[in-house]
């Protein structure tokens, strides 16, 4: 199986073994071997539920830095739309624009015109893709869809995202004005892990390379320093319907779809997920989902909290009387949208239909046997994991307390 | 050979029980999955397999869902222990329901489902005695 970058990860010398992400994990990606959590990186989202709830700080998102900012000769920097959130209602857009320039950067790019762009096309690419349209704004939920979800894969919409056709636009300006592609450095500023794992996986296509994916968090109080308040509403250019795109309900708002509902929350989005595989929401039109609760406000790497941040969002877009028209995209539309198939990384026991029906008996075998406690004192999260892990050879039985001790189950 | 019966589970379907209704599809779909069965063929068996499971739910005292794996095909069994169907060819009819105002405020009582099932299946076959059961045989093929 090939190695897989995860952005969420674990620094196993202050893992004390306490099996609280075991339990908490929303796709049973977590085992305890020898006292230490394991994250199993094939399994993994990248939602970050685990670093929110280790209370030792073991499981941490590992990150880009500015370091090499002065690597590249021009340096552009896509915020993600959430970033206007997190100074108060009074600090405007333009002015955290001018903060990020003074720590060295040479064009803050405005990534609601992508925001506005992507609103355009997707209110036509919903229509192309099977009913209901899945947005593919976030990651995780990505992720999710391509590991457990393989039958919704066509349900996901084509257009790239905001970030993605951010950095096209920026790769395609400055080639056109004769730079090298690799001397144009493009750095995004997250609100989750999940970004930093998503730039990774993009970086094999040239035309949308992002170089590094910076935390909002880290930049933060660096940023601070720069910031001016002056509390007028100048006429910038950005615009209201990209900011939308901030907080959960934005994007069902921003495209006009109003046969469409919006989820948030990781476990309300395997809720929802699971609710479109049996058919039965086949009559809506558009499901945002997105995994941190409140929508991308909701971001691990954030600093105001979710529901303050999505009242401030709203607060500026009052302020704001923009909207990019957006029609004369055609030539550069078919650039935007994702043809190529997604891969299915559905977990398949085995490539072998008739081995994996065996390791299913042999599974089903091991459950009759466990006590359906899941007490997690073997390192598995449920007795059905645990079963699952033993069949596949990365757990033994004995490693069950109550099979151990000699319990044996009534026969009913 | 091919005709060997590899692989069967069943789950209990409880009459009234809407939150859990919908488990049985939810970990049929699982291990479909696992078995590396292709994605748009496990997208049929869900949904028939959620409908079958759901009428079980809404209109009967309970039973149960039985899924057999062979080579080639999914058999799923959903048998409830009554009231069971009087009028097959009319319950068949998309848009017939005599789902309660409980269950329509819940979103289904379409009368969509029967149709759904055999739309979505390779063979089909229903059989019910009023009292006594109702019994639905789903045949989906895996290629
Ligand atoms: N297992 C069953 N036991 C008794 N009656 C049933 C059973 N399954 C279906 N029926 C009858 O057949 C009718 C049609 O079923 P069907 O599944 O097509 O629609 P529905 O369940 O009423 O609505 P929907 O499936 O769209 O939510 C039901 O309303 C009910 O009267
Ligand atoms: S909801 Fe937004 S912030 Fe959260 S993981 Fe997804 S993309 Fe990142
Ligand atoms: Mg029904």
């Amino acid at each position: 199986m090939k190695q897989l970058f995860h952005s969420v990860s674990l620094i196993s010398e202050k893992c004390i073994g306490c099996t609280k992400c075991l339990m908490n994990c929303p796709v049973e990606a977590i085992r305890v071997k020898n006292g230490k959590a394991v994250i199993y990186n094939e399994k993994c989202i990248d939602c970050g539920e685990c670093i929110k709830i280790c209370p030792y700080g073991a499981h941490v998102a590992v990150k880009d830095s500015l370091d090499d900012l002065s690597k590249y000769k021009k340096k552009v920097v896509i915020p993600s739309v959430t970033l206007y959130s997190q100074f108060g209602s009074k600090v405007l857009p333009c002015d955290v624009n001018e903060a990020l320039l003074k720590l060295g950067f040479d064009e803050v790019f405005d990534i609601t015109f992508a925001c506005d762009i992507a609103a355009e096309i997707l209110k036509k690419d919903i229509e192309n893709v099977v009913k209901p349209a899945i947005s593919t704004l976030c990651p995780t939920v990505i992720r999710l869809i391509e590991t457990a979800y393989p039958s919704l894969i066509s349900h996901l919409v084509k257009i790239l995202t905001p970030i993605e056709i951010s950095a096209f636009l920026i790769r395609e300006k400055y080639q056109k004005q004769g730079l090298k592609n690799e001397d144009i450095g493009v750095f995004f500023l997250t609100p989750c892990p999940s970004w930093v794992t998503k730039i990774k996986e993009l970086s094999n296509n040239e035309n949308i390379k992002i170089n590094g994916a910076i935390p909002i968090s880290d930049i933060y109080s660096k940023m601070l320093k720069y910031i001016k308040h002056r509390d007028t509403n100048v006429n910038y250019y950005i615009s209201k319907t990209g900011l939308l795109w901030s907080y959960s309900g934005g994007q069902c708002k921003a495209i006009d779809v109003e046969n469409s509902i919006s989820v948030d929350g990781i476990k309300n989005v395997i809720k929802v997920l699971n609710d479109v595989e049996t058919g039965r929401l086949d009559d809506i039109d558009y499901i945002e989902v997105l995994a941190c609760s409140n929508g991308c406000v909701g971001g691990l790497l954030l600093v105001e909290n979710p529901y303050n941040a999505e009242r401030i969002t709203k607060m500026i877009i009052n302020k704001i009387d923009f909207t990019y028209k957006v029609f004369d995209f055609n030539n550069i539309k078919n650039k935007l949208i994702n043809n190529k198939d997604r891969e299915d990384k559905t977990l398949k026991l085995s490539s072998d239909f008739k081995s994996a029906v065996e390791m299913i008996k042999n599974m089903n075998n091991i459950i009759n046997m466990l006590p359906g406690t899941d007490c997690g004192l073997c390192g598995s999260p449920s007795c059905k994991a645990f079963a699952e892990d033993v069949a596949k050879g990365l757990a033994c039985i004995e490693d069950c307390k109550f099979i151990s001790n000699g319990g044996k189950k009534d026969e009913s | 050979m091919l005709m060997e019966e590899l692989l069967s589970v069943k789950y209990d379907v409880i009459s009234g029980d809407f939150i859990r209704g919908g488990e049985a599809s939810s970990n049929l779909k699982k291990l479909l999955n696992q078995l590396g069965i292709r994605s748009d063929v496990v997208k049929r068996i869900c949904v028939a397999c959620y409908e079958a499971e759901m009428n079980i739910v809404i209109h009967s005292v309970g039973g149960y869902i039985q899924a057999k794996i062979y080579n080639d095909r999914i058999e799923i069994i959903a048998y409830d222990n009554g009231p069971g169907i009087p009028d097959i060819e009319l319950a068949m009819q998309e848009g017939y329901s005599t789902a309660s105002e409980i269950a329509r405020e819940m979103g289904f009582g379409g009368g969509m489902g029967l149709p759904n099932i055999k739309r979505s299946s390779d063979e089909f076959y229903i059989t019910s005695e009023v009292g006594k059961y109702t019994k639905l045989k789903i045949i989906i093929y895996f290629d």
